[in-house]
């Protein structure tokens, strides 16, 4: 039979290299503290993780706005989705009333009589322009940034037709260039 | 405590001891006391010294901790009603205007006292260790610069709750600096916004951080703050006294025996005593220290409730998405970053870095960065702790107070020099009308 030592026994210096010899207690010692940290580490993580949602129930990203011949000529604020609607004759294009800077919806101010402007030494004709109330960005009216904090231009989206009912459609989804016109 | 006292007299004779053994007695006795040395120094008493603003600022903690738990009975953390019940607790309720005045006008006065009481303690070399043994100033410092960062979180989650347009522009500018920092901006906004959107995700985290997070973090960092200042023998002009001492090369009086008493009949162990206790320079902090307090919670009561008397706080429009209020403004302590993150963005040739990740994260990180390894940087000697305007201190001081003024010119042009679609205007001038949507 295996005798075992008294309990407040010091263990036996065996190994003269001097590197602390793993008894049975600090075999335990370290088995219950890494438990306990494994324990609360892993409670800790499952709590952190139920705060990233799984299901967000949140407005769609590509949605129909109406028939095309609904929109006036000239420019329609959609103020639920932050879009400005652009409309000459049957082109329409869309253009987002969120500042590049830091998210603010931006004003749309209109230039009566137009204004001649140069971008990207370009000549063009503006009728409007967007202003930011929060920081002062300005932008000409196709969206390029020309005063102001904001770093790039407003950002432009896709519009399409739905098959179905010949609605437009806007994909946030799909940022498009400013040279894009969906022709009615 | 001596017998034969009334009952009105055993309840308070810790805050007025009749004799010099009951003021010992007095901070070992009373629960509320016993954080307190037993002797403080006239120098830490003084109001000169300290102005006092580490107190006021914890009794403004107070005050936003209680009118803050009355608040939460009234108020409704949901898009729907959140700002409904903002505006009965305004217009309803018994009192309710001065309770949530209050707990704003406290909030107010809490952030610049909290950064007075920063720019106090670095003018006189607070952080510094002098000659004690066992300090550990820096790291009191490192915890104050962290109770000030979690005092403006604590504002900036508190205007977020009544769900107006300042709310939700606030939420909208702020989150969006976030998602400006490199590789985590996104799923930092995210996880704050609770999804992509500012919705009701969003209103319950600030919600839920504002009442009991920050709270939370604020009241242990302040025991730690506290403890820490009675660890390194108290406010850092102490340190002065003792240094004095020592040139003076003062014989060190054996003043403390203790006896291991019943073990040992005849072996003693002599303790130095801090010199600074001594009468010429200390005081029984019962009832000194104790009247003082008591005298500065009612003062930073009154001028709070006055202030709250006096100050209207607005409640603006509804949350609106579609329409940016114009100007949009931030409270007036955040105005020095909204006018850094219009000012810095940066354009070099095509390439754009935008404000929000200059202004809003890189100076702000860069100067709080600065202020927790600063006490690491400064090499002056120990006869510069806990003086005002120490000579050889002249050129950090005069740094840090030009960064001071900048950051008050950069506050000032944003409250009064701002006008629609943040267009410069002297105080002065009137504002260009502007249609109003409704």
């Amino acid at each position: 039979m295996k005798t075992t030592p008294p309990p407040n026994a010091s263990p036996q210096p065996q190994n003269p290299g001097g590197a602390k010899r793993q008894t049975r207690r600090t075999f335990l010692d370290r088995l219950g503290l890494g438990a306990l940290l494994a324990g609360i580490g892993g409670q800790a993580t499952l709590m952190l993780r139920a705060l990233v949602p799984n299901v967000l129930y949140e407005p769609p990203r590509r949605f129909k706005i109406g028939q095309p011949d609904q929109f006036p000529q000239g420019v329609t604020f959609l103020e639920n989705q932050r879009l400005f609607i652009f409309r000459e004759q049957g082109t329409f294009h869309a253009i987002s009333a969120v500042c590049t800077h830091l998210g603010c919806t931006v004003k749309i101010i209109q230039l009566n009589p137009p204004r001649q402007v140069e971008i990207r030494g370009q000549t063009m004709e503006e009728r409007n322009e967007f202003h930011c109330p929060c920081h002062g960005s300005k932008y000409y009216g196709e969206g390029t940034p020309y005063e102001g904090p904001a770093p790039v231009p407003l950002a432009w989206y896709l519009l399409e037709i739905a098959p179905e009912d010949g609605q437009i459609v806007v994909n946030l989804m799909e940022p498009v260039g400013q040279d894009f016109r969906l022709m009615v | 405590m001596p017998a034969g006292k009334t009952i009105w007299e055993k309840l308070i004779w810790t805050w007025k001891p009749a004799s010099e053994y009951e003021a010992g007695d007095s901070i070992v006795r009373n629960l509320l006391l016993h954080w307190f040395p037993s002797k403080v120094t006239f120098q830490s008493l003084s109001f000169r010294y300290s102005f006092w603003l580490g107190t006021a600022s914890a009794i403004l903690f107070a005050i936003l901790t209680v009118t803050g738990v009355v608040l939460m009975f009234l108020y409704v953390p949901s898009v729907e009603r959140a700002y409904a019940s903002v505006k009965d607790i305004e217009y309803a309720v018994a009192y309710g205007w001065f309770l949530r005045g209050l707990h704003r006008i406290g909030a107010h006065v809490m952030v610049a006292v909290v950064f007075f009481h920063m720019i106090r303690v670095f003018l006189t070399g607070g952080y510094k260790n002098g000659v004690a043994a066992n300090q550990n100033r820096p790291i009191n410092w490192i915890i104050g610069v962290v109770l000030l960062l979690s005092t403006l979180l604590l504002s900036f989650t508190g205007y977020l709750l009544p769900w107006d347009q300042l709310a939700y522009w606030a939420i909208t500018v702020g989150t969006n600096i976030a998602l400006a920092a490199p590789l985590v901006g996104e799923q930092t906004r995210f996880l704050l916004l609770g999804g992509n959107e500012i919705a009701q995700g969003a209103l319950i985290r600030f919600y839920v951080l504002h009442c009991f997070f920050l709270p939370t973090l604020v009241l242990l960092l302040f025991a730690w703050h506290m403890w820490r200042i009675r660890k390194d023998g108290g406010l850092a002009c102490v340190d002065q006294i003792a240094l004095h001492q020592k040139e003076e090369k003062a014989p060190p009086i054996k003043s403390k025996t203790y006896s291991l008493l019943g073990i040992a009949g005849t072996r003693t162990v002599h303790v130095e005593t801090a010199l600074v206790d001594e009468d010429r320079f200390a005081t029984n902090s019962s009832p000194s220290l104790t009247l003082r307090l008591l005298v500065v919670i009612l003062a930073t009561m009154v001028i709070a409730s006055l202030l709250t008397i006096g100050i209207e706080a607005p409640l603006e429009e509804p949350a609106n998405p579609a329409v940016t209020s114009n100007p949009a403004k931030a409270p007036w302590y955040f105005l020095w970053l909204q006018e850094l993150v219009a000012d810095t963005t940066v354009r070099i040739g095509g390439f754009t870095v935008n404000g929000a990740l200059v202004g809003g994260i890189i100076v702000p990180g860069i100067l709080a960065g600065l202020l927790l390894v600063w006490p690491y940087l400064d090499r002056s000697s120990a006869r510069s702790v806990g003086v005002w305007f120490a000579s050889e201190r002249w050129r950090q001081n005069i740094v840090f107070l030009i960064i001071i003024v900048a950051i008050l010119i950069l506050t000032i042009v944003g409250t009064f020099m701002r006008g629609p679609y943040w267009e410069l205007y002297w105080p002065w001038e009137t504002w260009v009308a502007l249609p109003r949507p409704f």
